[in-house]
C-alpha cells in the first residue's frame, strides 16, 4: 500500500513517557497506517530503549507525521495513557508532558 | 488472498552453512504456522535416540503467526528441543516446545524473515549468532564467555541497535546445567527442562536479531477492525487497573490458596510475603510487544543485605513458594536468587530451589552424609542455601550431581524424587502447582500428559477456585466443539466429579497448541478475554486461510499428536504419564489436613480414580490406553501418514 495523503489536523499529539511500558502497539499501529504492514522501522515513532533501567519512552519524528489527520492511530493503540491525542487547535503538533507517576 | 510468505532459516553451527526454504502452503494450512510447523520440521528432521547435548540435536525457533500484529497479547515465540533433563531412570529425555514473550524477539525474527530458525551443529568456538536480515553469521564470542546475562544483552543491543531482539545463556548454560534456560530481551525466561544447556553444548552464547521487514496480513482492513474490536474488549476487563498495577503479582489472592506449601499458616505467608510486600519493591510493570495487560516487572529491594538490587522478571510467586518450602522469611534473599538467575547464571529457579530444600532435608534426618557430599555439611540456613546454588551453577564439588537433576539424586544416593514432599515431580521435572491445595483441574493434567511437564500455553479458568460451571463450558463452547463433545466433557462422574478432566484436558492441549502457533499469551484466554472465535477470525484475516476455531483445535490435535509421535520414538508410554505420588499423600498443614480433591471439593480423589481419568484423556484423543500412545486409525485421521506407518512397523 502506498502512503496515504491527508489535509492538516489541527490538534496536538501529548507524550507521558512515564506512562510507557514499552509494548509497542503505537509503533505497530503507526505504520499499519501509514503502509498497510507492520513495522516499527517504517513509523514515525522511535522507541527510546533504556538499557540501564529497562524503560522505554516513545518518541515521535516531527517531520512525516501528519496527526493521521486527526485521528492519530498511535494514541489510540497506546493502551497506558504515554500518547494521547487533544483535538483543540494547538501551535504545537507534538508535546511531551512530564509529570511523577501518581500523576500529579 | 494469498498468505504472506514464511520462512525456514537453517543455520549449521558446525559449518557456518545459511539455507533458506518458502514454506510449503499445504503444510502452514495443516499445521497452522509458526511453532506447528515447528513441530513439523523437527519431526521431519530430528534423528531419535541422540544425546540432546550434541550437535546432532536441533533447535527450532518460532515467532508466532501473530506476532508483530496488533493483536493483543501475541508476543510469544516457542522453541522446540530435545531437553537434556533426565527424564527416566533408564535415560529417556523428551522434546519439548518452551514459550516466552518479550518486547523484541519476536518482532526481530519476523521482520527479519525468520519464521522458523532451525539451529543445529556445534560451533567451533564459544560464538553468538547475528541475524540482520538474511545476513547470519557466527560471531566470535570469547569476550562473552563467562559473562553475566544481562552484561551480555546490554551490550549486544549497544552493538546491534536498540531494536535488537536477544536470546541469551548465563554460566549454568556454559556449565551444562541440565535445568539451565535462557533470557528473551530482559524480563521473559524461556527454557525450563534445558535450553540454555543445549546453547551451552552447541558453544551457542546468545543469539540476536534485527530485520527490516513488514510484516504483513492477508486482509488489512478485516485484521484491523478485529483486532481493534478485540483490543477494546480487553480494556472493559474489571482487574486490568490492579493488573497493570502489580502485574503477575495481582495473583496473590488465588494463588495464596492454590500454592500453598503447607509449612507456615496462611496469615504468616500473607506477612511475609504477600501483595503489600510485593508493593514495597515493584517499580514498574513491563508489557510484552502488543500487549496491554503488562505483567513483567523491574522491581528493587528496600533494605536487607541485598539493598538496592534492581530485577527484572516475575519473582513473586516463585519467591514466595520456595521461601517456605526453605523457611527462609525474609522475601528478599529469595528474590535475590530470582535476580541473580535472570541477570547472571540462568539457571532454573523453582528446580534449583527444590533440589536444595530436599537434599538440606535429608542430610537433616540423615538420609545422605558429608561423605556423599564431599566432606560438606548441610545446614537448612540461607548460607548453605546460596552455597548450593553457587555449586550447581558451576557445576563444583557435590554441585555437579545436583546440576544433573533429580533423576542424578535417585542413581547416585537412593534418593527418590517420588518422596519429595511439594507439587510433584514427572518424566525428571518439577512442577511449579501442586494438586492438593490447587485441586486436580485439567491443568495438573497437562503436567503429567504433555511431553513436557510445563504449563506454557495451557492455562484456563480452572487455574482458579470456585469458577462456575458455566464459565469453566464457555472456555470449550467457543472453540465450537460439538454438542456430543461438550456433554461427555460435562458428564458427572464419582472419580472427577462435576467435569470430566481427562476428556477436558485433550481439548485444553489441542487450544494450546494453537495459541503457541499463533503466539498469543495465555493470560488473554486465561482471564476469559479472547476466545476461539476471536482467534479464528484474526488469523484467518492475517493468512488468508480461512478457519472456523474448531478446524483451528483440529490443527492443535494434529500438532499435539505430532509432538507425541516423535516422543513415543523415543520410548515414551503411560508408565511416564503417572501422576506423582505425593498427590497422593495428605499435606498436614497449619490450616489442616489438605488432600487432592477434585475441582468442586466433594471427595478426595484416589490413585483408582486418577487412574479412570486417565483412561478417559487417552480415549477422548483416540489413543490407545493401555500404552498411552497414539492408535494408527487416529493418525491416519489427522494425515500424519509417516507417523502411522512408523506406529504400525
Amino acid at each position: 500500500m502506498t502512503p496515504k495523503a491527508r489535509g492538516e489536523a489541527p490538534g496536538k499529539l501529548v507524550i507521558a513517557a512515564q506512562n510507557c511500558r514499552g509494548c509497542r502497539s503505537c509503533q505497530l499501529a503507526c505504520s499499519f497506517e501509514k503502509v498497510g504492514a507492520f513495522n516499527p522501522g517504517r513509523s514515525m515513532i522511535v522507541m527510546e530503549r533504556n538499557l540501564s533501567d529497562g524503560r522505554a519512552a516513545p518518541m515521535i519524528k516531527p517531520i512525516g507525521c501528519d496527526l493521521c489527520g486527526g485521528e492519530p492511530a498511535c494514541a489510540k493503540a497506546c493502551k497506558y495513557g504515554a500518547i494521547t491525542y487533544e483535538a483543540e487547535a494547538s501551535e504545537e503538533r507534538i508535546v511531551v508532558r512530564l509529570w511523577n507517576r501518581e500523576g500529579s | 488472498m494469498t498468505r504472506p510468505a514464511s520462512w525456514i532459516v537453517r543455520v549449521d553451527l558446525s559449518t557456518g552453512s545459511v539455507d533458506r526454504a518458502p514454506v510449503d502452503d499445504a503444510v502452514n494450512r495443516e499445521y497452522l504456522g509458526g511453532s506447528g510447523v515447528g513441530w513439523k520440521l523437527v519431526a521431519d528432521a530430528l534423528p531419535p535416540g541422540i544425546d540432546p547435548l550434541s550437535p546432532e540435536n536441533i533447535i527450532c525457533i518460532n515467532p508466532g503467526v501473530l506476532v508483530g500484529t496488533l493483536t493483543p497479547g501475541t508476543p510469544k515465540t516457542t522453541v522446540i528441543t530435545k531437553f537434556p533433563t533426565q527424564a527416566s531412570e533408564d535415560g529417556k529425555h523428551f522434546i519439548g516446545a518452551c514459550t516466552a514473550g518479550g518486547r523484541y524477539l519476536g518482532v526481530a525474527l519476523k521482520r527479519a524473515g525468520c519464521h522458523h530458525l532451525l539451529i543445529t551443529g556445534k560451533a567451533e568456538k564459544p560464538s553468538f549468532l547475528r541475524i540482520r536480515d538474511q545476513s547470519i553469521d557466527l560471531v566470535d564470542a570469547s569476550e562473552y564467555w563467562g559473562g553475566g546475562i544481562e552484561d551480555v544483552m546490554v551490550d549486544l543491543v549497544e552493538r546491534e541497535g536498540p531494536e535488537s531482539g536477544t536470546i541469551v545463556i548465563g554460566t549454568s548454560g556454559e556449565n551444562l546445567v541440565r535445568h539451565a534456560l535462557t533470557i528473551v530481551d530482559r524480563a521473559n525466561s524461556l527454557g525450563r527442562g534445558g535450553l540454555g544447556a543445549v546453547m551451552g553444548s552447541k558453544n551457542l552464547k546468545a543469539i540476536v536479531v534485527n530485520g527490516t521487514g513488514d510484516i504483513e496480513v492477508a486482509d488489512p482492513r478485516r485484521f484491523i477492525e478485529t483486532s481493534e474490536r478485540l483490543r477494546d474488549y480487553v480494556m472493559q476487563w474489571p482487574r486490568r487497573e490492579h493488573w497493570i498495577d502489580l502485574g503477575l503479582a495481582a495473583g496473590w489472592s488465588t494463588f495464596k490458596h492454590t500454592q500453598y506449601p503447607g509449612i507456615w499458616p496462611k496469615d504468616r505467608w500473607d506477612e511475609l510475603y504477600g501483595e503489600e510486600t510485593r508493593m514495597e519493591t515493584v517499580e514498574d510493570v513491563i508489557g510484552c510487544n502488543s500487549c496491554i495487560l503488562g505483567c513483567r516487572l523491574r522491581w528493587k529491594t528496600k533494605g536487607g543485605q541485598f539493598d538496592g538490587e534492581v530485577g527484572f522478571g516475575s519473582p513473586f510467586s516463585k519467591s514466595a513458594t520456595s521461601g517456605m518450602l526453605l523457611g527462609e522469611e525474609d522475601f528478599r534473599r529469595m528474590i535475590h536468587f530470582v535476580a541473580d538467575a535472570n541477570a547472571r547464571t540462568g539457571i532454573d529457579f523453582y528446580t534449583t530451589t527444590r533440589i536444595i530444600d530436599f537434599v538440606t532435608k535429608m542430610y537433616e534426618i540423615g538420609r545422605l552424609n558429608s561423605s556423599q557430599t564431599g566432606g560438606l555439611e548441610l545446614s537448612r540456613d540461607y548460607e548453605t542455601y546460596a552455597k548450593l546454588y553457587e555449586m550447581t551453577v558451576q557445576r563444583e564439588g557435590f554441585g555437579d550431581v545436583l546440576a544433573d537433576g533429580w533423576m542424578r539424586l535417585k542413581r547416585d544416593f537412593g534418593l527418590d524424587p517420588q518422596e519429595y514432599w511439594y507439587a510433584g515431580i514427572c518424566k525428571g521435572v518439577d512442577f511449579i502447582y501442586d494438586a492438593r491445595p490447587s485441586n486436580f483441574h485439567p491443568l495438573m493434567m497437562t503436567f503429567t500428559t504433555r511431553p513436557r511437564p510445563h504449563h506454557g500455553g495451557s492455562h484456563t479458568r480452572t487455574n482458579s477456585r470456585n469458577k462456575t460451571i458455566e464459565e469453566i463450558r464457555e472456555q470449550v463452547e467457543c472453540w465450537g466443539l460439538e454438542r456430543k463433545t461438550i456433554d461427555r466433557v460435562f458428564t458427572e462422574s464419582d472419580y472427577s466429579g462435576k467435569f470430566n478432566v481427562g476428556r477436558y484436558t485433550r481439548y485444553m492441549e489441542d487450544m494450546m497448541r494453537v495459541k503457541n502457533a499463533i503466539g498469543l499469551c495465555t493470560i488473554y484466554t486465561y482471564q476469559g478475554l479472547l476466545f476461539g472465535g476471536d482467534i479464528a477470525e484474526l488469523y484467518s484475516a492475517a493468512t488468508g486461510h480461512e478457519m472456523t476455531a474448531l478446524a483451528m483445535v483440529t490443527c492443535g490435535e494434529r500438532i499435539h499428536n505430532v509432538a507425541k509421535m516423535i516422543n513415543v520414538r523415543e520410548g515414551f508410554s503411560r508408565v511416564d504419564d503417572a501422576i506423582p505420588d505425593v498427590w497422593f499423600r495428605p499435606m498436614e498443614s497449619p490450616e489442616g489436613r489438605i488432600e487432592m480433591q477434585d475441582y468442586y471439593e466433594t471427595k478426595t480423589l484416589t490413585k483408582k480414580d486418577t487412574d479412570k481419568i486417565l483412561d478417559d484423556y487417552y480415549e477422548e484423543r483416540g489413543w490407545d490406553p493401555r500404552t498411552g500412545r497414539p492408535t494408527v486409525a487416529r493418525l491416519e485421521a489427522l494425515g500424519i501418514e509417516e507417523s502411522a506407518s512408523e506406529l504400525a512397523a
